[in-house]
């Protein structure tokens, strides 16, 4: 097997920035200049008995009750991202939870920017592979990390090749003349 | 002049001959010694002028993040011409033009995370007009065209607002507004009136699993509220309602025990808070996100909520405090009014004098970043000095995380981390002690929002 390159996480924009679309425009702006690729992206809202599924490792600690209302409170959008290291490089972009400290620490990540109060703290991030991969089935049944790695890896590869397709939130790979696809990245 | 004249004024400059053109200049030279006694002659003179807009009137005026439009300037996102540029922030207090220029005068503003409500009046006629984010039909359903099926998510420039059953005579009868993170209440005669994002009851009516908010009209009468409510203010996602008898009434988010209702499940019913507060009659509460302060007739304070950054460690090291718990503050004179913001807290006392205590830039220099009890901010900062030593702070307001404080003069000042320019300050973000703003307006009441600022003032005659 060849050895993998680009490494699979999952985004979470949480209801606090979806009701603000200028903060998401700001935040995926961000994310493509960090050269993050979307590879599936889904807007969905979830239920009270979902995110409790969802969150379950943190049952029992004290801000468990107002994550799980938070993230139940309006439409959320998941995202599978690409990148090399992409698992520490997104946590290090998103900030540490505690939004009111981040804020004086690390100004220039997304929390210290967008984020409003801890448990409203615009995104959420896998910490391992193997809780990456949980989540994005939990996520995108449908979608098949292994399947996608012999399949859609070399092409994710070709970043000359990729355009950002704003509409679907999406990189879409494009054959053919790359002089209009660069325009369309930069975009 | 008309435009014939300036024909006939070019064609003479066509048929102006090199033979004449000296006689012209020496002309021209002798006219300029003219001119110039004359502008001596008019420096000598002492004139006045006073024009219509010059008369002390209210102004509005606001600063802070404008990419919402809750500034309530379209020009800021809408340039008038393409030699401007938008302008998604504003770092320093600018005059809401489109309230004097339609002579409509605001007596009560509220701000929330990117919008803003006006109560206003004009020619005799009250109306509540918003502006800015309206993804959660905070500031209610706005078509635009109408029945053309486009529903404004953003709204730049202040548009009244319709409350159900409200004929204009009914319609003075708006005496309050407040605003959560998402959600708007109106407090008439007739009752408290919410719109907006309810997915945790901050509205006060039962919780539907999975309801939209987006592109809908959903104002709503509060039931199960008494007749004689004289104020209400909002957390992030949870509303509280005082009685003119000093009962507290709260409903929405209780995650972290925010509405004091002994529990820390969301509440979709106003209900009446006990705890320490029972029996005790409350002249003001404060919130802006999920702690709560409240301070009785006597002085005395009471805080309930989150406590994760120090804001009620006087009495408890709980992060969570649901049940409203006295805290013995000391030294600090009797207590006037309180503030909260995100992880900060202010009070101020008799003596106009503001204390500070929480997380965050606090106003006590760089090095102090935690406080656990009341600390004084000394009152020089506020402008007190051998000229005037009588000045007192009459108002302290919180945003998440900066203050807002107004002098008996008519200042504001401001100081805290704010984002966007929501200091006021030009380029400072961090400001470490109170700093005077320039704001050319003598100001009565500031409200902070989460990243904007607005102000109600009084223009100098």
């Amino acid at each position: 097997m060849a050895k993998r390159t680009l490494q699979l996480t999952l985004a979470i924009f949480k209801p606090d920035i979806i009701s603000h679309p200028h903060v998401v425009h700001n935040v995926k702006h961000m994310m493509l200049n960090d050269d993050f690729l979307f590879v599936r992206s889904k807007r969905m809202h979830l239920t009270r008995s979902r995110v409790q599924d969802f969150y379950k490792e943190h049952e029992g600690r004290f801000f468990y009750n107002r994550l799980v209302s938070f993230m139940s409170s309006g439409p959320i959008s998941t995202h599978i991202l690409a990148r090399e290291n992409a698992i520490v490089h997104w946590r290090k972009l998103m900030g540490p939870t505690k939004v009111f400290r981040t804020m004086h620490d690390e100004p220039g990540s997304i929390r210290g920017r967008y984020g409003l109060t801890d448990t409203r703290n615009c995104t959420h991030g896998s910490d391992s592979d193997q809780t990456a991969a949980r989540e994005i089935e939990f996520f995108f049944p449908e979608f098949n990390i292994k399947d996608w790695y012999s399949q859609y890896e070399s092409q994710f590869l070709q970043r000359d090749r990729l355009f950002f397709d704003e509409q679907h939130d999406v990189h879409q790979y494009c054959e053919g003349n790359s002089g209009q696809q660069t325009q369309h990245q930069q975009l | 002049m008309s435009g014939i004249q300036i024909m006939r004024n070019k064609a003479m400059m066509s048929m102006v001959c090199a033979r004449c053109f000296n006689t012209i200049t020496k002309r021209f030279a002798s006219r300029r010694a003219e001119r110039q006694q004359k502008r001596e002659a008019r420096m000598q003179e002492v004139i006045q002028e006073k024009g219509a807009l010059s008369e002390a009137a209210e102004r509005v005026y606001v600063w802070g993040h404008a990419a919402t439009g809750a500034l309530g300037v379209s020009t800021y996102l809408r340039p008038e011409s393409r030699v401007h540029f938008p302008l998604p922030e504003q770092h320093r207090p600018a005059r809401l033009r489109f309230m004097d220029e339609n002579h409509i005068e605001v007596y009560d503003i509220a701000c929330g995370y990117g919008f803003t409500l006006f109560a206003t009046k004009r020619n005799r006629r009250y109306m509540v007009m918003g502006t800015g984010l309206n993804t959660d039909s905070q500031l209610g359903y706005h078509e635009y065209p109408k029945n053309s099926g486009r529903v404004l998510d953003y709204i730049i420039e202040p548009v009244p607002i319709s409350l159900p059953g409200m004929t204009d005579d009914k319609l003075m009868n708006v005496k309050q507004l407040a605003c959560g993170r998402a959600h708007s209440l109106f407090l008439t005669k007739e009752g408290v009136f919410a719109q907006g994002n309810n997915s945790y009851g901050q509205c006060g009516r039962s919780i539907v699993e999975g309801e939209i908010f987006h592109k809908v009209s959903n104002i709503q009468k509060i039931e199960g509220l008494p007749d004689n409510i004289s104020k209400m203010v909002c957390g992030a996602d949870h509303s509280l309602f005082l009685t003119s008898d000093g009962k507290v009434y709260s409903c929405g988010l209780g995650a972290d025990g925010q509405t004091g209702l002994q529990t820390y499940e969301n509440v979709g019913q106003p209900e009446r808070l006990k705890g320490d507060i029972d029996g005790v009659k409350i002249r003001d509460i404060a919130c802006r996100a999920d702690c709560v302060l409240a301070v009785s007739e006597a002085g005395d304070v009471f805080g309930w909520g989150n406590s994760e950054y120090s804001q009620l460690s006087m009495v408890t090291s709980e992060t969570q405090v649901s049940m409203p718990t006295h805290l013995p503050v000391r030294n600090c004179g009797k207590v006037m009014q309180v503030a909260t913001g995100g992880s900060i807290c202010a009070l101020l006392n008799e003596k106009g004098e503001v204390y500070v205590w929480g997380y965050g830039v606090l106003g006590k220099g760089p090095k102090v970043d935690m406080l656990q009890s009341p600390s004084l901010l000394p009152l020089p900062l506020f402008g007190v000095n051998e000229l005037q030593p009588e000045v007192k702070v009459t108002e302290v307001k919180c945003g998440m995380s900066h203050f807002a404080a107004v002098t008996d003069l008519g200042d504001v000042y401001t100081w805290g981390k704010g984002k966007y320019g929501a200091l006021g300050l030009q380029r400072v973000t961090v400001q470490y002690f109170p700093l005077k703003i320039a704001l050319p307006a003598f100001t009565h009441r500031v409200e902070c929002g989460v990243d904007h600022t607005v102000a109600l003032s009084r223009s100098y005659a």
